[in-house]
């Protein structure tokens, strides 16, 4: 089935010539590729030998060695998992939220501003806020408190059970307005005509978004999850250096992959072990991203076979 | 009568030559002060615990440059967070400030290991730095001294409030045990003893080495620890984490210090809800004023919990400038860090600050208030500062963090303990010149 198909999206094999990239387009992107190579390629040559070096001396494996080993590497590590397990959540509150707003009508448009706006407000504007929010005798437990409900006061950045789900929700109330306005982009382009097929069928709000809706905006769920994914295992940087005042505590409670090879560079010195730390955390980047690309291929099949 | 004329002169002119070639690196400097128009650029730190530095840096800066019109000097004032980091980055790409601001000992000895520094022994003279307040011993390593002491950090000085104490029957303690009942006390009463805010790490440091310190005979006896021929674990290391444990248990500590920056809770006390805490030692001075003087306030060192030879007295460490290996001016340079050492900027220094310049030759005469000539004589005398002896990795990664842990009731004192050693080997391991640098610096 899938050789089949592959023929038809590219146009059939007379067409297969043509969608090779003829002389003149690779003079074309040359530039281009000129300067991704110089930006991107010589900073990896860079990374990856400074990996391999101590001192200026070549030593192999051994600073991979030492930060695998380190305790410290994969907490950071454990913690940058627990956070991409909130992606799921994340994707599922943005989609409530986009056919929400797609369903009203009324101020659609404040609420929809309303809703990404902390997706543009500054990192460290929305960190100290929430270290203040956060508080033991901050807002929110004067808040809790006040309406009787004692119960639920925690130490919400201080304890260190608790700090990095804390900080996850920052990152979700700051990150959910980004998938919103995605969603919401895409199902404004959807037509209409199947809703209303389903709405005479009798289908209620869930099923209609369920069964029409979430096949509909596929890819761009799995745009948004294969983003967020990357944003929670090598972009959280900001937040936790802000909200933790770059220690990752309490304890080592928020430590993240990358506050540990910052750390490691800017803090202890030690930049070798930084870029050694710094090439896993590229590794399962990469990782995420082929996934992501692969996904999105067999999604697009699927909808042209379909 | 000739001859012994002519042996006059000679020996005249051999004993100039002889003074000519022994005179000091800082005559040959000034001998050769540069005379085109250059730059230099510092990096530095200390508004936050010596409110006053800023405008006393920049009337330097004036003078200094009415005096060398050649000279411009431009200064960037570092946040606390940033100091270290933009200084590594700047390292990296050796290029960035010519002076550079160094906390004292382990702060200072490190840059000049990593090879970031140029002695400032090699600008200015031992005469000289001879009068530089814990010069040899928190940047001396082997015969040379990296950096040159600015002000004075007495650390770090219990702040006491009288007035609450007195209001509800108690004395200023004088030791362990009194504290700890002054805790009982007012914790009953709902009334925070210490307030401390350590999520940003530092207070922890500061508790290390005010408790931490009370069972060592000299700061040997850390760098010991850290090169193996001791452990964390030991009682003379570990047994000031069953202090603070203790002092958790009796609630001596604000509830919300997990969740406090340093300078936040300190406000606590300020604001008179909170009986005492600690502070800066340049900073000190201000938060008597603060507070409402001395009649309200006194300064103590922390209550002796042992009878060690450091128990009970003030810890001291100097802040320091550094002269970068990159600059292109080091003997400039090192001449504006005497500059700021004459008479009239030190006197300027303590006018403006309140604090006390890390010179000998400072007249404490000129101090008034009791508590505060009280604690410059204590730092004169003062006990070395621990925490400044320990790697800055291993004070981040162990101290800060098993603080926040205790004191959070995640661990006990011998869980605290026994993370710090284990962190310590694991830096001997990863930092693979630790133990030859520190075993150098003990010689």
């Amino acid at each position: 089935m899938t050789s089949l198909l592959r023929p038809k999206l590219s146009g059939g094999n007379s067409n297969r010539r043509s969608a090779l990239p003829s002389r003149e387009a690779l003079y074309w992107i040359a530039p281009a590729c000129a300067v991704i190579i110089f930006i991107f390629g010589y900073s990896i040559v860079n990374l990856i030998t400074q990996s391999l070096r101590y001192d200026g001396d070549w030593v192999g494996f051994e600073n991979f060695s030492i930060v695998i080993s380190d305790p410290l590497f994969l907490v950071a590590l454990r913690h940058n998992l627990f956070l991409l397990s909130a992606v799921p959540i994340l994707v599922l509150i943005a989609f409530i939220l986009a056919i929400t707003l797609f369903e009203t009508r009324r101020g659609m448009r404040f609420y929809r501003s309303a809703v990404f706006l902390p997706y543009i407000l500054p990192i460290p504007v929305v960190a100290v806020i929430f270290g203040q929010i956060y508080q033991l005798n901050g807002v929110l437990n004067t808040f809790l408190s006040s309406i009787g409900l004692d119960f639920l006061i925690q130490d919400w950045l201080g304890d260190p059970d608790i700090a990095l789900g804390t900080m996850g929700s920052v990152i979700i109330w700051k990150e959910v307005g980004f998938g919103v306005i995605l969603m919401l982009a895409h199902l404004i382009s959807l037509p209409t005509e199947t809703y209303e097929a389903a709405k005479l069928d009798g289908a209620g709000f869930w099923r209609t978004h369920f069964v029409i809706t979430r096949p509909a905006i596929k890819t761009t769920l799995i745009f948004y999850a294969v983003i967020e994914s990357i944003t929670m295992v090598s972009w959280v940087f900001n937040y936790v250096y802000v909200m933790s005042n770059g220690l990752g505590g309490p304890g080592n409670a928020t430590m993240v992959s990358e506050l540990y090879i910052y750390r490691m560079a800017f803090q202890n010195n030690a930049p070798e072990l930084a870029a050694a730390a710094s090439v896993f955390l590229f590794a399962i980047t990469l990782i995420l991203l082929v996934a992501f690309f692969k996904i999105q291929r067999r999604s697009i099949s699927k909808t042209f076979r379909s | 009568m000739k001859l012994n004329k002519s042996a006059i002169v000679y020996s005249a002119v051999i004993a100039l030559l002889l003074t000519a070639c022994s005179s000091s690196s800082e005559d040959s400097a000034s001998d050769s002060f540069p005379t085109e128009d250059l730059t230099l650029n510092i990096s530095w730190w200390g508004e936050q615990e010596a409110p006053g530095a800023q405008k006393w840096l920049e009337e330097s800066i004036a003078l200094y440059q009415e005096k060398h019109p050649n000279v411009t000097i431009n200064h960037t004032l570092q946040t606390t967070d940033g100091l270290l980091p933009a200084f590594e980055a700047a390292a990296a790409a050796q290029a960035g400030p010519d002076i550079q601001y160094f906390w004292g000992a382990i702060y200072s000895q490190q840059p000049g290991w990593d090879g970031h520094i140029a002695p400032i022994s090699d600008y200015l003279s031992k005469d000289e730095l001879s009068n530089y307040i814990n010069a040899e011993v928190e940047s001396g390593f082997q015969g040379k001294i990296w950096t040159a002491p600015w002000y004075v950090n007495p650390s770090f000085p219990l702040l006491v409030r009288k007035d609450i104490l007195a209001a509800n029957g108690l004395a200023v303690p004088s030791t362990w045990d009194d504290l700890m009942k002054v805790c009982d006390v007012l914790s009953a009463k709902k009334i925070t003893t210490l307030a401390g805010g350590v999520k940003d790490g530092w207070f922890g440091g500061w508790i290390y080495s005010v408790l931490g310190g009370q069972s060592l005979d000299s700061q040997a006896d850390v760098i010991d620890a850290v090169v193996g021929n001791s452990k964390f674990t030991d009682p003379k290391h570990a047994k000031w984490w069953s202090k603070l444990e203790e002092s958790r248990d009796r609630k001596c500590w604000n509830n919300d210090i997990n969740s406090l920056e340093l300078y936040q809770a300190q406000q606590r006390f300020v604001d008179g809800k909170a009986a005492m805490t600690f502070t800066a030692g340049p900073d000190a001075p201000n938060f008597v004023k603060k507070a409402g003087g001395d009649e309200k306030v006194t300064i103590i060192a922390m209550p002796a919990w042992t009878d060690g030879p450091l128990a009970g007295k003030m810890g001291t460490t100097s802040h320091t400038f550094g002269i970068t290996k990159w600059s292109k001016y080091p003997q400039v340079a090192a001449d504006f860090i005497k500059f700021t050492h004459t008479t009239e900027r030190l006197n300027a220094w303590y006018a403006t600050t309140g604090s006390m310049p890390a010179d000998s030759r400072f007249d404490v005469s000129q101090v008034t208030s009791a508590s505060t000539k009280a604690l410059f004589e204590s730092a004169l005398d003062g006990a070395p500062y621990i925490e400044s002896f320990i790697p800055a990795q291993l004070d981040a990664d162990a101290i800060f963090k098993n603080v926040q842990l205790l004191l959070a009731g995640k661990v006990n004192a011998t869980q605290a303990a026994a993370d710090t050693q284990a962190i310590m080997e694991r830096l001997r391991i990863s930092d693979r010149k630790l133990v030859e640098n520190f075993t150098a610096w003990s010689k």
